[in-house]
Parts: structure tokens; C-alpha cells; sequence
């Protein structure tokens, strides 16, 4: 079986790259559908981090604390030192990552329910910390006048990063190729096989020779590494960041309905979700609905889950095997 | 000021017994996690408020209106997650985490996100020689929170249905196999959960300020309270609530309002911690 649907995928996955790489330099669609696209590959990064952790069989509900984290470790970097954005993006995911230390060592022995509930409060820590740390963070205030996303020069051409839609579509198309080659890494190495079988059984993992508290450490560390640098980056696109934006539970929901949405098991799923909804929601629902647009996503959520307990990836594979 | 600290942090307790007991009921008898539950007490508030404005209805008769339309709101939550599939704790969590932005955003919608509260006649009875003042407030949010944790007691505890229930929160399968129609259990669970939501809504938002993004944390409130309880156990719903009501209250005195958040945050993590088992596990001793 596996032999079969080797060839498919490949094919799929080639026309889905050379499409989504070729797409912007073909004059079709607006800038703001490069805009949508390029937002929607963000928030597909950002899917496929939280599903890292979701692979070992939990559901997080604070993300949001990464995000925060690593937009508020970015923006006083900017704020105070006017550090390159490379650099304080990076750190913005050191922040996120230290944090993702700290809840393996404090929520290491819960699962399921109590896990989701744990992360859930987890996300109000350092959002009241910060909002309450006046003399650093400027607290409720928010920081602003955070620069730019660096400008690319090359053979003479010189493209604002932030602000050309072109080139933020070709970053953020980079930066969700290798949150998903991480990703696909979880499905098909040695790695990929103990964090399923993690999920599937931990006892018996851990009687297999699987590492268990190593490998759920890592899927953590990695899922909130790159949470916190999707999260470092959006300080500077909107040049401002304040606690109840970057600390929000549409933050924390987002991923989780993108991921749940387009099927958690599956390499690609995230992915599909995010390519699927967020256009949807922005050109669609974004138009008719103008503040409640977020309740879509909450929909979405709870009919995926009564119809599409899989997502609509796997939905999709067994039709088209059985086709 | 410290016996004055004292009534406040016991009214604010046994206010937040009420929004807790609802949660408790649910979880104990269905094993679902409402996440919307904040939501659902918000909508309530709202639903009082928009009576009382626009209407001009007596607050006292807002009442009975929010707790028959989120008793309905209740059962039709209930018939929904009768379809939700295994892992049920977990997907159940995720399905009222949905109905919670839903009913957010809905109510941003209609409401606006302006900060709403319902105002009442300002009287109160004060005690000169001790410094203390009982606003007339503060007396119903005692009052009837003291006298529906009371029902419910007599309910559990004196009621041949009660007797049911409680053996349906004990164990299940087991009161399934005993002739208990568990399926009918979890939908009065509900009901009875919808009525003290409608009932907590309004007195919610006299309380507090009405917004749209408030419920995580009364969800988080009635959380906390339920794991530091046990599983249906009403006195426990109640030394919870005022063991929650004066420490946020300390925070208050020592820390500045701000912190007050971090409170129900904080323990329910500490909690989680100490007894990760105990949210899931039911003692087997006798439920009170």
C-alpha cells in the first residue's frame, strides 16, 4: 500500500510547489490576494507548529503565549537597542523556546484534559506579567515605532520586505516550507516513528526503546521555537505590540482550527487548512461579516469535528483512493 | 477594612460557587468540559441587561427569562455533543472551545465590545461602629447563590433523581448496567447547568463589566473551583469559591487590581500540578 501512494504525493507536491512559486510572477490576481496568500502561508506555518506538539497526542490551547513571547522578546529588542530584525526575530524565538522549557518541566505529567486546561491558563502568565511590567514593556500601552522588516538589495534591485506583498508572500512561502519540511520530518524519519507511537501508546512506546520524555520534549521545544518566530516577525509587520493582540485566544484557536480542519494526521494537513480557510475568511466571510468574522472559525471547528473527525485531508485521500 | 475585606471576599466567593456549580454538575455527570461556559454565563448578562434597558424590566424578573432561555441553550448544547466521537473528554473540550468563539464573536456582534453594566438601586445597609457596608448587591449575590447551592444539595442528596445523578457521577458504566437511563441524567445535568448559568448571568453582570472577551475567565474560575472541589461535591464547590473569593481579594489589597487575573490563572496550574489524576479520577467515597 505504501508503494502505491508513493507516486501521487510526489506529483501533488511538485505541482503544488512549482504553482504556489511561479503564481505572483504571472500578473494573475491582486496584490491582495498576494497579501491573502501570503498570510495564509503565515498562519499555515504557524498550523503546522502547533500540530508538532499535537502529533504526541496533545491539544495545546496557548500557543498564544509563544506568539506573545516571541513578538514582545522582538519588539523590546527593537525598542530598546535597535537590533537588525534578524537578530531580534531570532531572539523572539529563543523567548518562546525558554518558555516552551519551562512547560515541559511544569505541565511534564499531564495529558488530555488536564494538559489543554494547563496550557489554556498557561497563556495569562506572562500576559499579566507583561502587561504589568510598566518600567520594560510600557505594559498596556503597548510598544510602538518597531521598524521594518530590512529591505533585500540585489543586482541593483532593492525590495522592502515588509511592504513589497511579493516578496512577503515569497517569506512567508519559505518560512512555511520549512516549518512543514520539520513537519514532514515528523512523519516519515525514525524520529516521526516515535512520536506516533507516542501517541498511540506511551507505555508501549516506552518499552519499545523509545525515548519518551526526549521525544515529547523535542516535538514541544520545536512547535514552540517556531510559534515564537512566527510571533517574533509580527511586531514588525504591523510596527506595534500590545499584550492583548499578540496574547489573544484567537491566537491560541487559529492554528488549532486551521490544523484540526485539514486533518492533524496528515503531513500536509495544516497546510490545507490554512490554504482553505483563511482565504475563505478574508475575502468571504471578512466582507459579509465585518467584526464576528472569527466565529467562522469557531463553526468550522465544531463541524469538522462532528463530520470530518479526521479533517478533510484524510476525507479527501480515502475518496480519491476509492475513485 | 479587614472585616470589610471579609464580607466582600465571601460574597465574591459564594458568587463564584454559583458559576462553578453549573460547570461541576455538567462535567461530573456528562464528563464534558465546557469551555464555553464563561460565554454562556456572559450571554446571560447580556441577555439581562438588553431586557432591563430596552425593556425596562425589573431586574428581579430578568431572572426566571435568562435561566429558561439558557436552560434551552443548555439542552441544545447537550444534543450536539451527544454526536461528538471518542476521545470524548478531549474532543468535547475542543467542540465548546469552538462554541466558545462563536458565541463570542456573536455577541460582538451584537452587543458591540463597549463595556456593559446592569445597574441597580445603590442601597445598602451599613454597620458604623465596625466599618462595614452590605450593599443590596452584595446581599442578593449571597443570597441567592447560597439558597441555588442549597437546591442543588437537596437535590443530590434528598431526591430519589438525586440518588441517580450521583451514582451516574460516581461511575457510569456501572449506572448504566444499573437500570439508570444516563443518557436522560445527562440531559437534566444540563438543564439544571443551564438553569444556574441563567442565573449567574445576570448577577454577572451587575457584578462585573460586560465584554465580549470576559468568559475564558469565569470558564477558568469555574475550572479551578471544580478540580480544588472534586467532581460534584457541593460543599467543596463552596469552600473553593470562597477559598478563590478571598485570595483574589488579597490580591487585590496587596497587589493592585491588574493582578487580579493571574489568581485563578496561577492555581489552576499549581492545582493541575499537585493532583494531575484528580480532575479525571472520582473518589469512590460517598459524594456530598
Amino acid at each position: 500500500m505504501m508503494k502505491k501512494t508513493v507516486n501521487p504525493p510526489v506529483l501533488l507536491g511538485t505541482a503544488f510547489l512549482l504553482f504556489f512559486s511561479l503564481w505572483p510572477l504571472t500578473g494573475v490576481g491582486t496584490d491582495l490576494h498576494c497579501r491573502v496568500l501570503g498570510f495564509a502561508f503565515y498562519y499555515g506555518a504557524l498550523a503546522l507548529a502547533w500540530n508538532l506538539l499535537a502529533l504526541t497526542g496533545v491539544i495545546s490551547l496557548g500557543h498564544a503565549a509563544f506568539f506573545g513571547l516571541g513578538a514582545y522578546g522582538s519588539a523590546l529588542l527593537d525598542h530598546y537597542w535597535k537590533l537588525s530584525p534578524c537578530i531580534t526575530i531570532l531572539a523572539g524565538g529563543g523567548l518562546g523556546t525558554v518558555y516552551g522549557i519551562l512547560w515541559h518541566l511544569v505541565f511534564k505529567k499531564l495529558r488530555g484534559a488536564p494538559f489543554a486546561l494547563a496550557t489554556l491558563a498557561s497563556v495569562e502568565v506572562p500576559k499579566i506579567l507583561i502587561d504589568n511590567w510598566d518600567g520594560l514593556t510600557l505594559g498596556s500601552r503597548g510598544i510602538t515605532g518597531i521598524s521594518d522588516l530590512p529591505s533585500l538589495q540585489w543586482a541593483g534591485l532593492s525590495v522592502l520586505l515588509g511592504r513589497d506583498p511579493r516578496a512577503l508572500y515569497y517569506l512567508f512561502f519559505a518560512l512555511m516550507l520549512t516549518v512543514g519540511w520539520v513537519h514532514r520530518r515528523a512523519f516519515r524519519s525514525r524520529w516521526g516513528w516515535a512520536i506516533r507511537s507516542i501517541r498511540e501508546d506511551e507505555t508501549a512506546a516506552a518499552s519499545l526503546g523509545v525515548n519518551v520524555v526526549r521525544t515529547r520534549f523535542q516535538a514541544l521545544l520545536l512547535s514552540a521555537f517556531f510559534t515564537a518566530l512566527c510571533g517574533a516577525i509580527y511586531p514588525h509587520l504591523l510596527g506595534l505590540v500590545e499584550p492583548p493582540l499578540v496574547f489573544s485566544l484567537h491566537l491560541s484557536a487559529l492554528p488549532l482550527v486551521l490544523s484540526i480542519f485539514g486533518g492533524r494526521h496528515q503531513p500536509y494537513g495544516p497546510i490545507l487548512g490554512a490554504l482553505v480557510l483563511y482565504p475563505l475568511d478574508q475575502l468571504l466571510f471578512h466582507s459579509l461579516l465585518p467584526v464576528g468574522h472569527d466565529a467562522v472559525y469557531g463553526l468550522v471547528v465544531i463541524l469538522t469535528l462532528l463530520f470530518f473527525p479526521q479533517g478533510i485531508g484524510a476525507w479527501l485521500q480515502t475518496r480519491l483512493r476509492s475513485a | 477594612m479587614w472585616l470589610q475585606l471579609a464580607l466582600n471576599a465571601f460574597t465574591l466567593g459564594s458568587f463564584y460557587a454559583l458559576i462553578a456549580l453549573g460547570f461541576s454538575l455538567i462535567f461530573g455527570i456528562t464528563r464534558a468540559f465546557n469551555l464555553a461556559h464563561g460565554e454562556m454565563v456572559l450571554l446571560g448578562g447580556y441577555l439581562a441587561y438588553v431586557l432591563g434597558t430596552y425593556w425596562q424590566v425589573p431586574f428581579f424578573w430578568t431572572l426566571p427569562a435568562c435561566m429558561l432561555t439558557l436552560l434551552l441553550l443548555a439542552v441544545l448544547l447537550q444534543a450536539l455533543l451527544q454526536h461528538v466521537r471518542e476521545p470524548f473528554e478531549l474532543n468535547s473540550l475542543v467542540v465548546t472551545f469552538g462554541l466558545a468563539l462563536v458565541l463570542q464573536n456573536g455577541m460582538l456582534v451584537l452587543f458591540s465590545a463597549n463595556h456593559r453594566l446592569i445597574r441597580n438601586a445603590e442601597a445598602a445597609w451599613s454597620l458604623p461602629s465596625l466599618h462595614l457596608t452590605l450593599t443590596q448587591l452584595q446581599a442578593w449575590l449571597i443570597a441567592l447563590s447560597l439558597l441555588a447551592t442549597f437546591l442543588v444539595s437537596i437535590l443530590l442528596r434528598k431526591t430519589f433523581l438525586g440518588k441517580a445523578l450521583r451514582a451516574t457521577i460516581q461511575d457510569r458504566e456501572a449506572a448504566r448496567l444499573a437500570g439508570i437511563p444516563v443518557e436522560r441524567m445527562s440531559v437534566i445535568a444540563f438543564a439544571v447547568g443551564g438553569i444556574l448559568i441563567g442565573l449567574a448571568g445576570p448577577l454577572y453582570g451587575s457584578t462585573a463589566y460586560l465584554h465580549p472577551w470576559g468568559g475564558m475567565e469565569a470558564t477558568l474560575i469555574a475550572v479551578v473551583i471544580t478540580i480544588f472541589a472534586g467532581v460534584g461535591r457541593i460543599r467543596g464547590v463552596l469552600l473553593g469559591g470562597w477559598a478563590l473569593g478571598l485570595a483574589e481579594s488579597l490580591a487585590v489589597v496587596f497587589l493592585g487590581t491588574s493582578w487580579r487575573e493571574l489568581v485563578s490563572a496561577l492555581v489552576l496550574i499549581i492545582l493541575l500540578i499537585l493532583r494531575p489524576e484528580g480532575l479525571l479520577r472520582v473518589s469512590y467515597g460517598p459524594v456530598r
